[in-house]
């Protein structure tokens, strides 16, 4: 057992020593455009793009290690990286367990998806399958508001959610506007938008451990500086085509 | 895919090779020696546990017996999966508590109570090497359970005559243990721990909720929709073809153990008295 700790501990030291010369960024890699595993294998997509871009600017090592999103908070409070880019809206309730850099995307509104047929009632929803992603601010809006009259089934993955939709094992989705708009491009007619836009959290931000305030100043020193010079914005427009973008 | 493999195979055939064969589908290929690892070093850790069970089993001494039977029949009942999901996790708090206890300062743990870990010198950080050896124990302590259970009763089936013939020659119980007693053991044992292996096996595909990038979390990756052209090739649902992949694996496994096993039976059972269990 004594050798067991000892190996232990060890390892600790390494990794310690390791972490204090590379920032570890954690990304889901389950949610394109914003981040997803690309043909080669590797991880790619806008916040990949703009986490090498910061990391360049304040002049720090990053690299990038892929987490499950239900479990994405809880292995940042436990060290498994120094930062979430993982398409997460800030908002209240995760700031009570982490700190958020400022927005690096404007908020954005979520919106309902559901088959090009179907004719739902928003005014008076009941009796209705909602899918969300679990652990995500769509899950907590459809939870609060939605879930007496309703069923709300929640998946891992966003993908697993509009497989589902697209399979019609439910009546509506609610997700991020701008992950639902390339995929209703897509599906040709096969899905519609419908319903109010619902705006929820305040853009989406890096989530740090709380107290980590040095990397927090550094990464918000080149945000700022990404947005003053447009980078930021022709980042969006890169993978976002309709924005949403700071500049008007 | 070169110019001549395109003009013998075709335009579809060669586009469909050359996505299966790209980096994200080599990344899944590669992700096959977690499940292998799993699967060998789990079944010597559970032949190991199961040995040291099923000689507890077998001693004279009142308390090793409790101690083999409380283990042989404790573990059997408890769910692979809730094995498998609360093992690494109370050996990591463990070692975290130990450390907490040496590297934290009094400071740190009054101002952190009810945090876990209590100050950042106590985490222990579990990479995927970390958590496979710790996924391999888990199968190890779970199926060695059950193979204590079986070597206890294939203890059992070895001729008692075999035995006393042993000490007649003066050798002492540990000596008749590890010339006799065991190797006879194997051809009693071997049917029994055959199956053992297969249900390893099987719990081999557990490794994706210990967030180890197996064989599983690659056909889901893989498989799952895409609808936009940065991301890759616009597919459907797909997951259902990865499992079949998967399925054919396992069944590719079986077939193997199958022969493996029966070469071993023929191998344990050289020169055994007891001609009847061949």
């Amino acid at each position: 057992m004594k050798k067991i700790i000892l190996a232990a501990a060890i390892a600790v030291a390494l990794s310690s020593a390791a972490s204090a010369q590379t920032v570890r960024l954690g990304t889901e890699g389950a949610y394109a455009p914003w981040n997803f595993i690309d043909d080669s294998g590797k991880l790619a997509g806008f916040e990949i793009d703009l986490g090498n871009e910061l990391c360049k600017r304040a002049a720090i090592e990053c690299e990038f290690v892929a987490n499950e999103w239900d479990s994405i908070i809880p292995n940042l409070i436990a060290g498994n990286y120094d930062a979430i880019i993982a398409g997460m809206s800030i908002t209240e309730e995760r700031k009570e367990s982490i700190d958020f850099t400022q927005d690096y995307y404007p908020s954005d509104a979520s919106r309902y998806a559901m088959a090009a047929g179907a004719n739902i009632d928003f005014d008076n929803l009941s009796g209705i399958k909602i899918g969300v992603q679990g652990a995500t601010i769509h899950a907590s809006y459809v939870e609060a508001n939605l879930a007496a009259n309703n069923t709300v089934l929640s998946y891992e993955t966003a993908d697993q959610s509009v497989a589902d939709l697209v399979a019609g094992n439910i009546d509506v989705l609610l997700a991020d506007g701008s992950f639902l708009d390339p995929i209703i491009e897509a599906s040709s007619g096969a899905l519609k938008f419908g319903g109010p836009d619902i705006l929820l959290g305040g853009g989406v931000g890096l989530g740090l451990r709380k107290g980590d305030d040095d990397l927090e100043a550094k990464l918000n020193a080149a945000i700022d500086e990404v947005k003053a010079d447009g980078t930021l914005d022709a980042l969006i427009a890169k993978w976002f085509e309709k924005g949403p973008f700071y500049s008007n | 895919m070169p110019d001549w493999l395109t003009n013998i195979i075709g335009q579809d055939l060669s586009d469909g090779l050359a996505y299966i064969t790209n980096g994200k589908h080599m990344m899944w290929y590669a992700s096959f020696r977690f499940t292998i690892f799993a699967g060998i070093f789990g079944a010597l850790c559970a032949l190991t546990f199961g040995l040291l069970g099923a000689i507890m089993l077998n001693s004279n001494f009142f308390l090793f017996r409790l101690i083999g039977a409380a283990y042989a029949n404790v573990v059997r009942g408890v769910p692979d999966v809730l094995f498998f999901l609360f093992f690494p996790l109370a050996f990591e708090q463990g070692v975290e508590y130990f450390l907490a206890k040496s590297n934290c300062t009094a400071d740190e743990l009054a101002a952190n109570i009810g945090n876990w870990p209590p100050c950042p010198d106590a985490q222990w950080f579990l990479g995927t090497n970390e958590y496979l050896i710790l996924a391999s124990v888990s199968l190890g302590i779970v199926y060695g359970a059950f193979c204590a259970n079986v070597i206890h009763g294939a203890m059992k089936s070895v001729n008692k005559g075999q035995l006393e013939a042993a000490k007649a020659y003066g050798m002492k119980p540990m000596q008749v243990m590890l010339r006799v007693h065991i190797p006879q053991m194997w051809i009693y044992a071997l049917p029994g721990l055959s199956n053992i292996w297969m249900l390893l096996v099987k719990a081999t595909s557990l490794l994706s909720l210990l967030q180890i990038a197996d064989i599983v979390l690659w056909a889901d990756r893989l498989g799952a929709p895409n609808y936009l052209k940065q991301v890759g090739l616009v597919h459907p649902d797909w997951r259902w073809k990865y499992y079949l992949v998967l399925f054919l694996f396992y069944i590719l496994v079986t077939f193997l153990s199958e022969r493996a096993f029966a070469y071993l039976r023929k191998k344990t059972g050289k020169g055994m008295v007891d001609e009847a269990v061949l």
